[in-house]
Order: structure tokens, then sequence, then C-alpha cells
């Protein structure tokens, strides 16, 4: 009776170290879909004020996962479209979103103050985070990212526009700068590496 | 439970027999005709997929500035899908090429996902945009695929075809022409 026990525990061990043993490789294997950064490389900090006045510092966000779209709040297309996106991809991360921080950054400081980000930020998730700054500061951040801003067009009816890169930033949680998509990347393509990104930590 | 008589084993022999032997010719005939027209018509993107990379050499922002640069990549870009394309920035500003985005000194990649063709804009080039083309590969995966869709028609139209022309003769039984069929019929 004893050496039948024995038999079928030495089996549970064996099935769970071989089902182990294949998710590490599954986890391993797995092929990121964004553009990937690599070898990594430390994500540049920046200090900048969130809707609620409140200074938001990236390195502070070690262990969590960010993910950084510059925009403004006047746009009616690209932003909105990915602040959208960003409420999508935290629905599809379920209990990781709690790891990730999604942040969305003003190419537009003179309108974008800290009530139009609150407003703005509110209208999708109170959970994300508006920033601002001084526009010398700002400048730096996008001069860092690579994010080119042009404030010279208007949309045909007096009102400026912002050109404006689009694309998502994911910085991982050791703050390293790890992948980015280009505007219009599927939803649920980012939303996987997001979601093997947190699972890194 | 049944029983198939001697007879009757004798008798479904040759056909087995005849149908082995033309899938047999079938499946090389087939392999043979495919291969010959893929090597006729293949492509420069009928290959495994694989890492190509691109390097931006220091300087070139300066040059691309100036309306100067000397060309490191074509204007157009054939990969396959689940090519891996590898941009190597060696320059000291950021350098973007469509999805990918690469800061100075780094290095980013991105696996082509899906057949496409695309014109991106890209930072590293006078013309400031860069068409690619992904196409699905032609491997020997997908070659073989075809030997299996093929293969067993060619054997199934071969098969019926040298019944026709070569009709299986069982040793008891005597060929009878249609009139004499007919007259063994009604006698």
């Amino acid at each position: 009776m004893k050496t039948k026990f024995l038999y079928i525990g030495v089996g549970v061990l064996v099935g769970l170290a071989l089902t182990l043993g294949v998710w590490k490789v599954l986890a391993r294997s797995y092929t990121y879909q964004g553009s990937l950064i690599n070898p990594p490389v430390p994500a540049a900090d920046f200090t900048l004020t969130d809707q609620q006045g409140q200074p938001f510092r990236l390195s502070d966000q070690k262990g969590k996962v960010v993910l950084i779209f510059f925009g403004f709040t006047n746009c009616t297309d690209i932003c909105p479209i990915t602040m959208a996106q960003f409420t999508q991809i935290k629905d599809h991360l379920g209990d990781l979103a709690k790891d990730v921080r999604f942040v969305f950054i003003t190419v537009d400081p003179q309108r974008d103050d800290v009530d139009a980000l609150h407003t703005y930020v509110g209208k999708f998730d109170p959970s994300f985070l508006g920033l601002t700054g001084d526009p010398a500061n700002l400048a730096r951040v996008w001069k860092d990212y690579g994010v080119y801003v042009n404030q010279d067009a208007t949309d045909g009816q007096d009102n400026y526009i912002d050109e404006h890169t689009a694309r998502i930033y994911a910085i991982d949680a050791k703050s390293n700068l790890r992948l980015t998509y280009l505007y219009g990347t599927e939803t649920d393509v980012i939303a996987q590496d997001i979601s093997h990104l947190a699972r890194e930590n | 439970m049944t029983s198939q008589s001697p007879t009757s084993k004798n008798s479904i022999r040759p056909y087995l027999v005849r149908l082995g032997v033309v899938i047999v010719i079938s499946l090389v005939f087939t392999a043979v005709f495919n291969e010959v027209v893929f090597q006729f018509q293949r492509e420069s993107y009928d290959r495994a997929p694989q890492v190509i990379e691109l390097v931006i050499p220091a300087g070139t922002s300066k040059q691309v500035g100036a309306g100067q640069n000397e060309p490191v990549i074509p204007a157009e870009m054939s990969f396959v899908i689940g090519d891996t394309l590898q941009v190597k920035n060696e320059d000291s500003v950021s350098h973007q090429l469509g999805p990918i985005w690469v800061p100075a000194d780094t290095t980013a990649s991105l696996v082509m996902g899906q057949a496409d063709k695309l014109a991106y804009s890209c930072s590293f080039t006078v013309s400031r945009y860069l068409n690619i083309d992904v196409y699905p590969p032609t491997t020997l995966g997908t070659r073989l695929a075809a030997l299996i869709v093929a293969g067993p028609t060619t054997a199934a139209l071969l098969f019926l075809y040298s019944l026709l022309m070569f009709p299986i003769r069982s040793k008891n039984s005597v060929i009878l022409s249609t009139d004499e069929g007919l007259q063994a019929k009604t006698g």
C-alpha cells in the first residue's frame, strides 16, 4: 500500500515538474510583436505634473510597467483612439492591470493644464495619468523619446492643432525602455505583449 | 463474422498493387514537377525566415539634414513572414523606420507578422520613405503541403486512366466483346 502511494506521489511530482518545464520553455519562447529594443536601455527619466497637480517621476514607477503616449486633449482622432485603446488594454490585462501605469503626456502645454488633463483623462479612466509641465521641461522629454511636435498646423478653422508622433512606449518594471508601437497597431497585439511584460516582473 | 474467399482476395489484389504503383509514380511525378516549377519561378523571398540587419552609421542625421546621405538601404525591401528586421542605430540621435523606433546607440527589432505592402516614413533616408513588402514564404514546408494536395489527386486520376488504358484481367475471367457479351447473356 505504501509503495502504491509512493508511486502516485512520484508521478504527481514528475507531472508537475514537466508542466513547469513546458511552461518555462513556452514563456521564454514568447516573441514580442511590437518594436523590441534589445538589449533594453534605461528609459530617460523625467518629472512632470499629473492631473491632480502632483509631481510624477518616471523613476519612481519601478516595479510597474509604464505605457506612455504623447498627445493633446484637443485632438479629435489619434489621441482619443489611443486612449480608448488604453482602456481596452487595461480590460484585457485583468488583474495584471494593477502592475501597469497608463500615462498620457501632453504635446500642447499651452492648452493642456492640470484641469484640462483632469477632465480629459477622467473621460477614459480616472486611474490613467495625464501629465503636463513647463514647455522647456516637456521639450526635453519629447526629445528624449524622439517625439516630433509641430504646432504650426491648423484645422482650417483658425484653431491650431499639434502634429505629433503617434507611438506608444512600453517601459518595463526595471525602468527600461523595451517596446514601442506605432499608431494603428492592433489592441490585442499590444495587450498580449504588455501582459507578458508585466508577468516578467 | 464475415470472411473473404480466396477468389475475391485474388481479384482485389491486382487493383491494390496497381494503386500502390500509381501512388508511388504520382508522388514522384508531382514532387519533380513541383520542384522544377519552383526552381524556375522562385523569388528572392522564397526562403525560410531570417534576421535581416540594417546599420544606421554615425552622423546619418546630419547627412540626411543636408540631403547628402549615402543610401544605407535600398528604397524597397522585401521580407517574408517571420523575418526579423533588426535596426542598429550607431547615430547620436534616435531614428525611426515605420513601426521601429531606435534610440541612439541601441538596436531595435520587429518580427514581420503578416503579409503586407507598406510605405513607411523613414528618418534615415533622404526621401524619408521606405517601401516594405512582406510575403508569405515558400519554404520546404509549403512545397510539401503542395505535394500532399497534388499527389493523391494525381494518383486517383492516373489510376482511373490506367484502368481504362490497361484493364486488369483476372486469371479466371474471359474478356468478352460487347456482342459476345450480349450473346452470352441472351443465350
